[in-house]
């Protein structure tokens, strides 16, 4: 046991009190005086060159105050990257997806901006349009895009050399295609943005973020106004799931509706902008061709994915990336072969989600079945066998240090009842095992680390600053309890700023998973440097070595002697008395290889840790309705060290939930010509609770090396292998390996029909 | 159309607002009256972010217009704490890690409120059917229905519920 005080406790989050009071604001809940409502004009068309935008219209309308469009924007085009340069954030040329922007209006109230954006009068001429990626490189027709020949957004090759020959050496080879639609975030909050101009002409921002730095720097490129004068703020989020990360064209747009009026406005996206406006997950169709050995040991793979990536760059480089790399470092391969293809197609921009490459992951692990199958080895065995070990490198070269991938296997096995189930369930009832990796960080260049400040007050209470934000997950509560640990106070005497682009410094967000690892970790260092001072100051009025001093529960005392102790207040008075104020600054910049690149060199430490996961879960499925009972499902993840149980199983059950349960039974998105047929929440099925299963959360603790006391990633390891789980299983019940997600029961009606005919 | 003069009783106070036939319970209690915690979330009834109390029974204030709500008692999840201290239920949702971005949290606290009140013991399958109305994006559910079930009857075994035998440490 470890002994701290805080730190590794089920301690009940800070921010729950204002949450079930009613209290905590969200964008949509502020107003501001004379603050006005703002709404987009998109596109009806898929794919249209705009002729001409009339607005005199809408001008007159009575309580218009103002219209932008794309004449408003100087044409300047955002990107993620240098080289994906390919969005306006209002269109000037053409409109690429139905939905793009077109125009914004700012009202004095919702009736009357509505009103105004039917006024406004589009002159459009239709295209010919794509709507899946195969047709999409295959098409003779304007490209969406003119500097991307065959429709082509992102190509990420990567090859570690001697596949062919592997391929030669093996025992056994299969090759299988597997095929998922787009699925979508459905975050609780609405997309929301409130912006307004200050008395110092600084844009003050509220918006939900994925962090708030990630939306300072777009908006100061494009407003042309130095980085300070972009003030992001601190708001309650309402979920994001990685969709909430980039800059939003609706920020850009409310801001210079702002700007043109003078006054504070509102933008609140109904539930279909959200679905259609803001991002969703990749379609993709993925084929594995995998080698192994007489053990089943792969010993070679080639895998080619298709990604539908809709209309825009987004962040597609890493997109594109992403599900190859979550099994590279789940899995050993001796030898490997990417071609990912991110194309664009007439259809809403596809980002990264917390699910991201369902079909990828889930077909891999298929593979791995019909394989396993085929040599007659239990598929758990077959994982063990493949399985990730600690200190050895991915087939991209980064080290993996902590790696326990083996011990959540062996613990999800036993605590599911494996050994007992597998192979002897009656007809129609199933268990199967899925396995992921995944990454705690991305190589963010100049962004990828985090600074904290923390300055004490003279009550003897800290405040901590720090760039981290909180969609959610519990980032605000992360960083308290670090705090708290480190400086012997309680979390009740923290008050945290953050999530403020004024008065924190960069921050690389949630993005990538490493909120703990690096702003956390900022944190960590900050207070212990801030202790250090305050151990000075206190070793001067006990007469003790300041080495021989720790803090706990607002004391400092002598370690070996704790009755002699002083209270952190008086330390922090003494100390101002004697003209030093008690504050400190750390920060925390993994090491990863800055020469790698997603696209131009997919090669070198890609972060400091990878989280491993293990999900278990066992169905049953009615053979007449397809319909899919889920009984259990155990999730085990390799976390480094949970810094706080009680919120980690949240993030494990949530992960079911959204990877298992919704992400391989019921969540996708359906088409007619572009136009998503089910942006609601009444038509896309969302997990409720009574459909969700018993849910066993497994904690392993590999203690990593680099992460704030051991900690790593935590849950996204389960989001990803509890789809594979719950796709191993339900192929496992019916007695076929299913190739194309997620597994609705019509698909599972239809395998369990042929399986009959062919048995007949 | 014509606005109408009404008055609402909410969480106990007497309000006079000023209402258009079409205006929901929902944007009179969010945009009149600054009661933010009901929250929109899919705006047609399907996700119970909006849910609140009208006589004891929740209904999605976002499928009610502010016309329907003259005469009853409205309560909304401002209404749920006297003052400061937190109601059982919403201390219980703390205590077992029932929030995460906490948007749905209003919402479900009304449903499981109501749920309560018929029945204070609720098992878990009842609990899960009370709350198949509302949608939680984060949690998965499983600490939500933990914390209703056990807001009346704080379980030994339990780690998080705070009992004699368990401080909760």
């Amino acid at each position: 046991m470890s002994d701290y005080t805080i730190i590794g406790k089920r301690m009940p989050r800070v921010d729950s009190r204002a949450k079930v009071m009613g209290k905590a604001k969200f964008t949509a809940d502020l107003k501001l005086p004379g603050m006005l409502v703002g709404k987009i004009k998109r596109s009806p068309y898929a794919h249209a060159r705009i002729l001409n935008i009339d607005t005199s219209k809408a001008l007159a309308l009575p309580g218009v105050k103002a219209i932008v469009t794309g004449k408003d924007t100087e044409g300047v085009k955002w990107g993620v990257f240098a080289y994906t340069r390919d969005q306006q954030f209002i269109q000037t040329e053409k409109a690429r997806y139905i939905g793009d922007e077109v125009a914004g209006v700012a009202a004095v109230d919702e009736e009357t901006a509505l009103k105004a954006l039917d006024l406004i009068n589009v002159t459009y001429e239709e295209l010919p349009a794509v709507f899946d990626p195969m047709a999409a490189m295959a098409s003779q027709t304007e490209l969406i895009h003119e500097e991307f020949p065959n429709n082509i957004n992102i190509h990420v090759n990567i090859d570690t050399g001697h596949v062919d020959e592997n391929f030669e050496k093996s025992y056994y080879i299969r090759e299988d295609t597997f095929v998922a639609p787009e699925e979508s975030y459905f975050q609780a909050e609405p997309y929301a943005v409130l912006a307004r101009f200050d008395h110092d002409d600084c844009l003050e921002v509220w918006c939900p973020n994925g962090g708030p730095h990630m939306k300072s720097k777009p908006l100061s490129n494009s407003f042309k106004i130095p980085l300070h004068k972009v003030k992001i703020r601190k708001i309650a989020i309402g979920g994001a799931f990685g969709g909430r990360s980039e800059i939003c064209p609706a920020d850009y747009i409310c801001a210079l509706l702002a700007k043109k009026t003078n006054c504070p406005v509102k933008i609140v996206f109904t539930r279909e902008e959200n679905t259609i406006a803001t991002r969703q997950g990749h379609a993709m169709i993925t084929t594995h061709k995998t080698g192994v050995d007489k053990e089943g040991r792969v010993l070679a793979r080639e895998t080619t994915c298709y990604m539908d990536g809709g209309a825009y760059s987004s962040t597609g480089p890493i997109a594109t990336s992403v599900p190859f790399l979550s099994m590279e470092q789940a899995y050993r391969m001796g030898s490997v072969r990417y071609n990912g293809y991110r194309v664009y197609t007439n259809k809403p921009i596809r980002g990264m989600i917390r699910v991201h490459g369902r079909g990828f992951a889930c077909g891999l692990d298929t593979q791995l079945d019909m394989i396993a199958e085929h040599l007659g080895i239990d598929p758990v065995e077959m994982r063990l066998r493949n399985s990730r070990q600690p200190g050895e490198y991915t087939s991209t070269k980064s080290y993996v240090d902590s790696c326990a991938m083996d011990e959540t296997i062996h613990k999800a096995v036993e605590a599911s009842g494996w050994k007992e189930k597998w192979g002897k369930l009656p007809p129609f009832h199933g268990i199967g095992i899925g396995t992921n990796s995944v990454q705690t960080g991305f190589p963010m260049g100049i962004r990828g680390g985090s600074q904290s400040f923390i300055k004490f007050n003279e009550d003897g209470e800290a405040t901590v600053m720090s760039g981290v934000v909180d969609n959610g997950q519990g980032n605000d509560n992360m960083l308290v309890q670090i705090a708290a640990e480190e400086l012997g106070l309680l979390p009740e005497d923290i008050h945290l700023v953050s999530a403020d682009t004024e008065t924190t410094s960069s921050d690389p967000g949630s993005y990538s998973q490493v909120s703990t690892f690096v702003g956390g970790h900022a944190v960590k260092i900050a207070a212990a440097n801030c202790r250090e001072k305050l151990f000075e100051v206190a070793s001067k009025i006990l007469k003790v070595d300041p080495g021989n001093l720790a803090a706990k529960n607002r004391m400092i005392f002598v370690k070996d002697n704790p009755e002699k102790c002083v209270p952190i207040k008086k330390v922090v008075r003494v100390s101002l008395l004697n003209f030093n104020s008690v504050n400190a600054e750390g920060g925390y910049w993994p090491k990863v290889d800055m020469k790698r690149e997603w696209v131009s060199n997919p090669y070198g430490q890609m972060c400091e840790a990878f989280s491993f996961g293990t999900t278990i879960v066992e169905v049953k499925v009615d053979p007449d309705t397809g319909q899919v009972e889920v009984l259990q499902a155990t999730a085990a993840q390799d976390v480094g060290y949970a810094l706080n149980p009680l919120v980690l199983e949240g993030q494990f059950e949530g992960s079911v939930a959204m990877g298992g349960q919704g992400g391989m039974l019921t969540e996708y998105h359906e088409w007619k010509d572009g136009r998503c047929l089910n942006p609601t929440m009444l038509d896309y099925k969302l997990p409720l609770a009574c459909d969700m299963p018993k849910i066993k959360n497994i904690i392993v603790e590999s203690l990593d090396p680099k992460g704030p006391y051991g900690a790593k990633e935590a849950g996204m390891s389960i989001a990803m292998s509890a789809a594979q789980g719950y796709s191993a299983a339900v192929s496992n019940a019916i007695g076929v390996h299913m190739d194309s997600f997620p597994l609705t029961p019509d698909k599972i009606l239809a395998a369990i029909k042929k399986k009959k005919s062919k048995a007949d | 159309m014509d606005k109408i003069d009404i008055s609402l009783n909410i969480n106990d106070k007497p309000f006079e607002v000023r209402v258009a036939p079409n205006d929901t319970l929902l944007e009179v209690l969010r945009d009149q009256l600054d009661l933010t915690g009901s929250k929109e979330s899919c705006g047609e009834g399907v996700c119970g972010s909006c849910t609140v109390h009208m006589d004891d029974k929740p209904v999605r204030s976002c499928l009610t217009l502010a016309l329907e709500a003259q005469g009853c008692n409205i309560k909304t999840v401002e209404g749920l704490a006297n003052g400061d201290d937190l109601s059982d239920l919403q201390q219980s949702f703390i205590d077992h890690g029932a929030v995460q971005c906490g948007f749905c949290t209003p919402g479900m606290l009304m449903s499981a409120d109501a749920l309560l009140k018929s029945n204070p013991s609720p098992n878990e399958e009842t609990t899960r059917k009370a709350l198949s109305g509302n949608i939680c994006r984060c949690t998965g559910y499983a600490k939500i229905v933990e914390a209703v079930c056990h807001a009346a009857n704080p379980h030994d075994r339990c780690p998080d519920c705070k009992t004699d035998n368990n401080s909760g440490e």
